[in-house]
């Protein structure tokens, strides 16, 4: 069996996991990333992607509220390119008490939130598309954040400082020598193969699936997951996050992000054997839709694109079953002094808001296991694409190059997108005419960005998650993938199958009106023209 | 304004019995909202190319009489027959020759197309530049074979078919190598050369001079290939001419594979529909759309339109040939679905998430393709209150009971529901 040896392995690609690796690497340790699938596809890529200013937990959990904050400042100096400073409001919808508005304002100005009441009107006038019957109204320095670009941009910078990143690869078990973690047991899943990674500590950053990476290293970890559900709407209705101002329910925001608007989130509790089963509910769409609406009446009539959900990694630590002590802060536990098992670490739990944090924490803990005496820097370090302080102006390449084409890419990439255009005009080509995905933007990202398949490429770039859901350029990309050498004509052609499977299963929950219209246009193209569906996967004859 | 016969859709169903109803001698009117699903079909006519389990089937009209034994509800089996269904055939093919492309056919058997993707499709009428009995007879003599695409071309890629291509028993044993063919510079200097579509090519064709430098550069990239695939790029007027021209410059066959739309093959038959229909003095009310209707006795008795407004367009028989959820025939939302245009009844389940199956590409495909408008055993739909309005015939994608993606049947149960209807609105003018 292969071996490999190093200072750190970090299981867990979500944006905790991403951001541990690049602490690791940052800080000078060797490092290697494994995860299971790719990066950002667990919960990290299955939330709404607000950029919390911490309002949101300002009236029940003051402590999460000012990690909330202190983050949100640092995420907008160091990952631009992943943020987008929308600003956000909150609203008393019409049946509600105004009562909590005023708790409001007194939690965010404990915390130290800059929060300004405004007039109905003047919140009428940032967002136009608001329900115009609201009662009070109030800005808070919201946002919002891409979790893709986020972990990406994040790998992107261990790399480039060293460290060793291994997506689709699954850890089988802890290798354990006496009272200590020594490495894990890998399984390559894009060739099953299995290989040994020993180190001086393994940090278990793999969210929800943490319980079952604990076990392997024989400690307990009592894990209550919470599965949350979001719609996405076709149109971005909103400019600034739109937050009810009452106590959190289901379907009480509207967060805009890139082309899109969703509509968030349910919260059901769910056995843990079935946090691989993410499908959204019937109810859970319609109580979304509804809440939705009352933010907006326009929702009512625009198109739902996809719906999807996630499931959090909500920890006990007291171990108390009935699930009452659960905490939605971080929990970092040494398991050298909580379970006598040396060389292993946990941090869980937590937001994607934090994962810097979470991270800060865990590497700092390994620091001190392993006398490295290199303070964080991730807190003022930009990452890949967001250097330059202000946005700069977009470059100029060549006439007819459109701006929505370098817009797009500037957008998604930050500084990288020098990168992504060169002298070659192949590689402002679009592929994606949705999202203004170019050739020269799939080139940079398989090179790049760690992608595997057509499912991670889109994860990268966007390529397939506006109106069409990959109609075109799903084709066009298996394509591109065999020209570029990074899949053989078999794979691609599987891929893009997967591919179709996979946005299938966010858009089946959602199947009415121009869904389904679009869905009907994409199966007579990819099984009635092409007969996609009925090409067997192995190398038998036709 | 009075006529015979309104048809309300302009794809494939709706031109082919205005077509008809026009030879009949009837006064007849066809309201069209766009372009119809022909701009991205394969611009092949399928009969019948799948039984159950997905058999293959090889001979669709004898396959017709057992099938419609086992699918009495199927449009098919309320187009008067098997032999009536097989002249519904013809009469299409021959009109379309008339004006358009002249279909190839396998006598009364199915032939195989190639996809983009490399993979077989059975079908019953081609067009030439497809396939014809030159590249039948030269296909089994294990030729070698080239695909090849044109440099910026976004929407074919020769190596993806060619992987398939050669699981295939037909080609298995040619050699087969792929290309692509660099496009004059008069055209990849004027825009990104990345990002042409199949109808930017298309222009290429329209000079001498473009045919002859495109010809001399297949004719490197084939490698002396008896046989060259390329995507359907050669044309939408004057393809008969340039696949010739091509042929003869090449010195190799040349067919061409349908690829993403628009359909430049759909698009010819298209064209070919409606010049024969406007030949025979038929009326196209194109752009607009039909908003409501007026019913009296059990009848429709009118149609409004969106452009013309408070006009009543009247007539003594109407065909809906709106087609499915894509053209809008169907309607549907969160917790239902309608007919868009009359309020039909529908064929349907709910709730919901009856509609489809769990995977995208399941075996059995999706119920909601087989929804639709329910009608007797004439093709005639019923009011919401249950009344059967004989008056009206539908034809097409908007009928219930038919899967025409699983049975490879499309455009077959199109025409002959068309026919059909066309038919028996001329018995029905006749008798006043």
């Amino acid at each position: 069996m292969k071996r490999m040896e190093t200072d750190v392995v970090v299981v867990g690609g979500g944006a905790t996991g991403t951001g541990v690796i690049r602490d690791c690497a940052l800080r000078g340790m060797a490092c290697v990333m494994i995860e299971k699938n790719d990066l950002a596809s667990g919960t990290t890529g299955r939330n709404h992607g607000l950029l919390h200013s911490g309002a949101r937990y300002a009236v029940n959990d003051p402590e999460s509220a000012a990690e909330c904050i202190s983050e949100n400042r640092i995420l907008k100096r160091i990952a631009r390119h992943c943020v987008e400073d929308t600003g956000g409001l909150f609203v008393t919808l019409p049946d509600d008490d105004t009562e909590y508005h005023k708790r409001l304002v007194k939690g965010c100005r404990a915390v130290g939130i800059d929060y300004e009441e405004i007039d109905v009107s003047a919140a009428l006038k940032i967002e136009p598309n608001l329900n115009s019957g609201v009662l009070t109204a109030m800005k808070v320095p919201d946002g919002t954040i891409d979790p893709f670009r986020l972990a990406a941009s994040n790998v992107l910078d261990a790399k480039e400082h060293g460290a060793e990143i291994r997506t689709h690869t699954e850890m089988v078990r802890c290798i354990i020598s006496g009272d200590r973690v020594v490495g894990v047991l890998c399984r390559d899943n894009l060739n099953g193969e299995l290989f040994e990674i020993y180190s001086k500590i393994v940090i278990n950053a793999s969210g929800v699936w943490g319980r079952r990476i604990c076990e392997t290293a024989g400690v307990p970890l009592t894990m209550y997951p919470s599965k949350g559900s979001l719609v996405i709407i076709d149109y971005r209705v909103n400019n600034v996050v739109i937050n009810c101002c009452r106590k959190p329910f289901d379907g009480d925001i509207i967060v805009p992000g890139d082309t899109v608007s969703l509509i968030g989130t349910t919260s059901k509790k769910i056995d843990y054997d079935r946090i691989e089963e993410l499908d959204v509910d019937d109810d859970e769409i319609e109580v979304l839709l509804a809440g939705g609406e009352k933010l907006i009446p326009n929702v009512s009539r625009t198109r739902v694109l996809r719906a999807y959900s996630g499931v959090r990694p909500l920890v006990s630590r007291s171990g108390d079953v009935d699930g009452r002590d659960i905490t939605r802060g971080i929990v970092l536990i040494d398991h050298e002094a909580e379970n006598g098992v040396k060389g292993f670490i946990t941090v869980t739990g937590g937001k994607l808001m934090t994962y810097r944090l979470m991270a800060e924490w865990a590497v700092d803990l390994a620091c001190e296991k392993l006398r490295v005496d290199v303070p964080c820097t991730t807190h003022e370090r930009p990452l890949p694409g967001s250097e330059t302080p202000s946005n700069r102006p977009v470059p100029h390449y060549f006439d007819g190059i459109s701006k929505s084409v370098l817009g797009s890419a500037h957008y998604r990439h930050g500084e990288r997108m020098d990168h992504i255009f060169s002298k070659d005009k192949k590689s402002y080509g679009l592929v994606c005419e949705c999202e203004m995905v170019t050739a020269g933007e799939v080139e940079y990202a398989l090179k790049n960005l760690c992608v595997k398949d057509m499912i991670d490429l889109r994860r990268r770039t966007r390529l397939g998650m506006g109106p069409c859901q990959g109609e075109l350029c799903s084709y066009r990309t298996a394509g591109l993938f065999n020209d570029l050498g990074a899949a053989d004509e078999q794979t691609a052609i599987r891929m893009l199958k997967d591919f179709f499977e996979e946005r299938w299963k966010g858009v089946k929950p959602v199947l009415w009106g121009d869904t389904l219209r679009e869905i009907e246009f994409t199966y007579w193209i990819y099984q009635g023209l092409f007969g996609l569906g009925g090409v067997p996967d192995e190398d038998e004859p036709i | 304004m009075k006529f015979d016969c309104i048809v309300v859709g302009g794809g494939v169903a709706g031109l082919t019995c205005a077509l008809k109803c026009a030879e009949e001698g009837l006064r007849t009117a066809v309201v069209s909202s766009g372009m119809n699903a022909l701009h991205f079909s394969s611009g092949s006519i399928d009969v019948l190319g799948f039984g159950g389990d997905k058999k293959i089937v090889y001979d669709p009209f004898d396959d017709l009489h057992e099938f419609i034994k086992e699918h009495p509800g199927h449009p098919y089996s309320k187009c008067g027959g098997v032999e009536s269904i097989e002249n519904a055939i013809r009469f299409f093919r021959e009109k379309i020759r008339e004006n358009g492309p002249d279909l190839f056919y396998n006598g009364r058997r199915n032939h195989f197309s190639v996809t983009a993707l490399g993979t077989l499709k059975p079908t019953y009428l081609s067009q030439k530049s497809v396939f014809n009995e030159k590249l039948k007879e030269v296909f089994s003599r294990k030729p070698k074979i080239a695909l090849l695409t044109f440099e910026g071309f976004r929407d074919f890629y020769p190596a993806l078919a060619a992987a398939n291509h050669k699981r295939t028993p037909m080609i298995r044993d040619c050699e087969l190598v792929t290309g692509s063919v660099a496009l004059p510079e008069s055209v990849t200097t004027r825009k990104n050369p990345h990002e042409f579509r199949s109808i930017d090519i298309c222009r290429l064709f329209d000079s001498e001079r473009g045919i002859e430098t495109i010809a001399g550069r297949i004719r490197d990239a084939a490698a002396g290939a008896e046989i060259v695939g390329i995507p359907a790029i050669l044309g939408i007027l004057h393809y008969d001419r340039i696949h010739h021209r091509l042929e003869e410059l090449t010195g190799a066959l040349i067919y061409e594979i349908p690829t993403l739309p628009p359909s430049i093959l759909g698009m010819r038959l298209d064209n070919a529909l409606k010049e024969k229909y406007a030949e025979l003095g038929g009326l196209l009310i194109a752009g607009d759309e039909v908003a409501g209707g007026e019913f009296e006795g059990g009848r429709l008795a009118s149609i409004r339109t969106r452009n013309y407004g408070s006009e009543e367009i009247k007539a003594d028989c109407f065909v809906l040939a709106t087609g499915s959820y894509f053209s809008r025939g169907i309607t549907s939302k969160f917790d239902d679905m309608k007919e868009t245009v009359f309020n039909f009844q529908l064929e349907y389940e709910l709730p919901r998430n009856k509609w489809r199956r769990s995977g995208f590409f399941d075996p059995k495909s999706h119920p909601f393709l087989e929804y639709g408008v329910k009608t007797n055993d004439l093709l005639n739909p019923f009011t919401q209150s249950g009344t059967c309005v004989e008056n009206v015939f539908c034809a097409g994608a908007i009928l219930a009971h038919y899967n025409p993606v699983r049975e490879g049947s499309g455009s077959g149960v199109a025409i002959s529901a068309a026919v059909a209807a066309a038919s028996r609105i001329a018995s029905h003018c006749r008798r006043g």
